[in-house]
């Protein structure tokens, strides 16, 4: 191919893309930051397809102020860089809202921009309770904090398993499993509990042998094990602890709230699990149905994860706000979501009552027995 | 022995960039600017790591873990007190210490020169693979230390809420300071020994070329600019976690490196300038067919047509020709160098 | 810390290690021939996965035509990946070769992200694989003793072939000495055609072996296996087979013992310790463990 062949290609291509952009007017911008490929996509891409979904009901029901709504899916593909420059991007095109992210890290590369330019951050994934903290008065959370979540799985592995000695496992390479850790053990010395082991693991590690080993071996013996981890290592830290004999009850955080929970180690072996999520599996509330129904028929498949349903409430929880508003602009908009009181959320009622701006939501505990999920309690914070 | 370029190329190349970031600050937006920042940063990678790969022949993987130290460093010295406070559990002496952006940032770079010579002490008598494999170690040892000393680094959160100290003047100026010192050390006789060096050891060591002593220096000046690179990188996004600074960067500044010629400095900026805003060229196509991840493979098939239409990069070892306007030796156009190596 | 304990954790650190030497000895394999870096070689590990996970589930054919639908299909990717990304490389220089094949790797992960969405799947093995057998106080899985011994025989069959037939030979000479193998009637580019079918083909054997154990499976999971079996292809000597599963047993062996023997404290520290130890061993042993010094083309 010729150079000049090529950068007529480079060119056509370059335009076809823009091109598409011009054609936008009279419509509400919101910008939805994810990270669609790279190692985060299987946790980011459910929520911009849940966001996409929100905003597409929204829209058949007459739209926001009577204008319609458009999320702009921008990837920034699991690269903190990609992350600053697509919030300027979004920035630059107009959009009255940013929203995304279910990691802290990319908030952080992305949310204080939005704060500088006076426009509100939603996220809908990231959990840490002092986000609103170190970002500003722009920065709001659709799902719970980490403290809330922790302290309910907690209380659970307590009261209702009657466990005194507690073995915690931590993923070190990530800041959310460790600071579940760090609220999880605090509240469980709270309780008067002890935690006879402390052992670590690393994002992406596939092999549990030695932990488990150390966790046959502790004394006094653990009555149950917190395994603070992500998605990926769910399934395979259940099916290798189940495997290796051990049925001691298995408990953590949201990050256990997937499919692979049950699939990896089989029916037969998942067993004895608990964990603490958002409200939303295994949840009967007519808003948790119909989303359902509506994400199924829109991308023929089930909502992979929460995080789905969490992408699908930060749009909702915008709109909601920009009708109480009842302008399009960033300052009003902030004060509206500030003032949000039980906005009806598929993942729960979302109040900013307290001074964190962490929202007081109700966190399932969720039990997996035999293959089978089942809601055990609603923990509600103190509000 | 100089080159008789002529001078004024030089001066107007200067000035007519310095207009350019003074334009390009008053007139362009946000987003605009914070692309041609970070092209800026990716160019600085480039040549210091076209100096420590490119010039020298060392197959490193480790740069990121340069800039992980740079910016670190950078960014624990210009917090004020207070957040140090919050985040971090220093000594005494590191607690109070705030500094301004270049002492923080000449630091940064310090810090990473010492850790390359310390690195090149012990591994720098490897070559080709199993140096790649032996830098690479050094790159996650760095961040595993990063991810694990919490006193320190404030472990897997990072550091957010820096200062946006970055603008373009400062990105501008460390780039044209890098360009500088590579253009210096590549046409001096330092720098034909480097040249030698990656071209066959033996016959350069006959030379009486001191390949280690060499092959260290070569390090420690890239290390330098990665150091200062991450410093500018870290008040750039405000942030700096462990895993930014990544193996997967690592692959992508050497792309650009081999993309450009391995040994052209010209080359080096070009691809880290192609490199770095093509991903932003090509993701309104991505975002108007909602199909994420072909801006990458996009970008994937014009490295590979690049590559094959051109394998030893698109400037091969030399700089353009109007920059080494000069009567005698072009170093760059010898025929043994022309080919790019082996 | 018993014998029993140590036992178990030299046992699992020899089953990592047999699946990181089965895709090391592709890849050096690959690299012995044309002294390139195949970096797409871990991506074909993704592409066994999930062959095998395709025709499992949508077959539901038995274990061994699967098995033998994987290895052609590995072979195939294989070739496809010589002759778009390496064919046109040959002669270039080294890096070339390794940007090259990055590319192609950048290009199948991305692919499989767009039709295959970046969910991990589960990955479920017939039950019987999935038995616990215990000797002593060590316990392993059926499949794990499969995955040795398949291993092991598979690695046996590539010497075999190395050393033992006409193939082989001449690829051990184009290995040598490209032009003279050329001018000698060695037909290059078959040889070269074949040396990358069967190196992938064992990869996307190891990709199968890869989901069996570990029962979940993602487009990314290509690029551990791609950067270990570089890793232990160059701690054995990059070129040599016998050295890159050596090299892969000593990985695979460092990896577990690192997290088994010391106290839970250091676990999170086990990258670290498995690449300082590594790059001692490449400190005492410049060219790798069995490598040649001097790889230098003439």
């Amino acid at each position: 191919m010729k150079r000049t062949q090529l950068g007529v290609l480079a060119l056509a291509v370059f335009f076809l893309g823009t091109g598409t952009l011009w054609a936008a007017d009279a419509t509400i911008k919101l910008g939805a930051l994810y990270n669609l490929t790279g190692g985060m996509s299987s946790i980011d891409a459910p929520a911009l397809n849940g966001a996409k979904l929100q905003a597409k009901l929204i829209n058949e029901k007459g739209g926001v102020l009577g204008k319609k709504l458009e999320v702009i899916g921008i990837d920034t593909k699991t690269d903190q860089k990609a992350a600053a420059t697509g919030a300027q991007k979004a920035l630059s095109e107009g959009v009255i809202a940013g929203l995304g992210y279910g990691d802290t890290t990319y908030v952080m590369a992305a949310a204080p921009l939005f704060q500088k330019k006076g426009l509100p951050f939603v996220t809908s994934g990231a959990t840490h309770p002092e986000l609103p903290k170190w970002v500003g008065d722009y920065m709001f959370m659709v799902p719970f904090g980490d403290d809330d979540q922790s302290f309910a799985i907690a209380d659970f592995t307590v009261k209702k398993l009657n466990a005194r000695n507690v073995a915690v496992w931590t993923d070190n390479s990530m800041d959310f499993t460790k600071a579940l850790s760090k609220f999880y053990m605090a509240r469980i010395k709270e309780l008067g509990g002890t935690v006879v082991l402390e052992d670590f693991f690393k994002m992406g590690d596939k092999d549990f042998s030695a932990q488990i080993a150390r966790l046959k071996a502790a004394s006094p013996k653990a009555d149950a094990v917190f395994v603070s981890a992500i998605p990926n290592e769910a399934g395979l830290s259940v099916k290798q602890i189940r495997e290796a004999g051990l049925t001691l009850p298995i408990v953590s955080g949201d990050g256990f709230d997937t499919e692979l929970v049950t699939t990896v180690p089989g029916p037969k072996l998942a067993n004895a699990v608990y964990f603490s999520t958002h409200t939303y599996r295994e949840d009967n509330r007519p808003e948790v149905v119909a989303f359902v129904k509506a994400y199924e028929k829109e991308y023929k498949k089930p909502p992979e994860n929460a995080f789905a349903a969490l992408g699908f409430d930060a749009v909702g929880l915008i709109a909601d706000g920009l009708e109480r508003a009842g302008k399009v602009d960033g300052k009003a908009l902030r004060d509206a979501l500030a003032a949000t009181k039980g906005y009806k959320a598929v993942t729960g009622e979302i109040t900013y009552s307290r001074p964190s701006m962490v929202p007081a939501k109700g966190v399932s505990i969720i039990s997996v027995m035999n293959g089978k999920y089942k809601v055990e309690e609603v923990w509600m914070p103190k509000p | 022995m100089n080159l008789r370029r002529p001078r004024w190329i030089w001066l107007a190349l200067a000035l007519g960039g310095v207009a350019a970031v003074g334009l390009a600050q008053a007139a362009w937006d946000d987003y605009l600017l914070s692309i041609v920042n970070f092209v800026g940063i990716y160019a600085i990678l480039a040549v210091s790591l076209n100096l420590t790969n490119g010039f020298a022949g060392l197959f490193s993987l480790g740069h990121p873990g340069f800039m992980a130290i740079g910016g670190y460093v950078t960014a624990i010295l210009t917090l004020p007190a207070s957040r140090k406070a919050m985040f971090l559990a220093l000594p005494g002496w590191l607690a109070g210490i705030e500094l301004p952006f270049l002492p923080a940032l000449l630091a940064g770079g310090a810090a990473a020169t010492l850790t390359a010579f310390l690195l090149g002490l012990s591994v720098l008598r490897l070559s080709g693979h199993y140096l790649a494999v032996a830098t690479m170690g050094f790159l996650i040892i760095v961040q595993v230390l990063i991810e694990n000393w919490e006193s320190v680094t404030r472990g897997p959160l990072g550091l957010n809420g820096l200062a946006a100290l970055t603008d373009l003047w400062w990105v501008y100026g460390w780039l044209l300071a890098a360009i500088y010192l590579s253009w210096k050390v590549k046409f001096s006789s330092f720098g034909r020994s480097m040249l030698a060096m990656r071209e066959d050891s033996l016959a350069a060591q006959c030379l009486g070329v001191n390949l280690f002593r060499t092959r260290v220096a070569a390090l420690a000046i890239g290390a330098f600019f990665a150091g200062v690179a991450g410093g500018l990188w870290a008040h750039l996004v405000t942030a700096i976690t462990p895993g930014t600074f990544s193996l997967i960067m690592a692959f992508n500044i050497v792309v650009m490196v081999v993309v450009g010629g391995t040994g052209s400095i010209t080359g080096a900026v070009v691809a880290a300038v192609l490199f770095s805003a093509a991903t932003e060229i090509f993701r309104p196509l991505e975002e108007s067919f909602e199909a994420y991840g072909i801006a990458e493979i996009l970008m994937a098939l014009v490295l590979l047509v690049i590559l094959i239409y051109r394998p030893s990069g698109l400037f091969g070892s030399r700089e353009p020709a109007f920059l080494t306007a000069g009567p005698t030796h072009k170093p760059g156009n010898h025929p043994a160098t022309a080919k790019g190596g082996q | 810390m018993t014998t029993g304990y140590i036992a178990q954790q030299i046992v699992n650190g020899l089953i990592l290690g047999s699946m990181y030497a089965l895709v090391a000895i592709g890849f050096s394999m690959i690299y012995g021939i044309v002294r390139l870096i195949n970096f797409a070689h871990g991506d074909i590990v993704m592409i066994g996965a999930f062959v095998t996970l395709g025709l499992l589930q949508s077959l539901g054919a038995p274990l061994p035509v699967v098995a033998v639908g994987v290895l052609l299909s590995g072979a195939g990717m294989g070739i496809a990946v010589e002759r778009a990304a390496f064919r046109p490389m040959r002669g270039a220089p080294q890096v070339t070769g390794f940007i090259a094949s990055l590319a192609v790797s950048i290009m199948l992960q991305n692919l499989g992200i767009l039709t295959l969405t970046a969910q991990p799947r589960n990955f479920a093995f017939p039950d019987y694989l999935q038995a616990v057998i215990h000797v002593g106080a060590v316990g392993f899985r059926v499949i794990d003793v499969v995955i040795m011994l398949s291993a092991v025989l598979l690695m046996g069959l590539l010497l075999l072939l190395v050393h033992r037939t006409r193939l082989g030979m001449a690829m051990r000479a184009t290995a040598e000495n490209l032009d003279v193998a050329r001018l000698m009637g060695i037909p290059i580019n078959r040889t070269i055609r074949s040396a990358f079918a069967v190196g992938s083909g064992l990869a996307a054997i190891a990709g199968l072996m890869w989901g069996g154990k570990f029962g979940q499976i993602d487009p990314l999971l290509g690029y551990v296996p791609g950067l270990k079996s570089f890793v232990a292809a160059v701690i054995g000597g990059v070129g040599s087979i016998p050295g890159a599963i050596l090299g892969g047993y000593v990985l695979g062996l460092a990896e577990v013992l690192f997290v088994g023997l010391l106290p839970p404290i250091y676990s999170a520290f086990r990258d670290a310790f498995v690449f300082a130890a590594l790059i001692l061993i490449l400190l005492a042993l410049p060219n790798g463990i069995l490598g040649k010094a001097a790889e230098d083309r003439a």
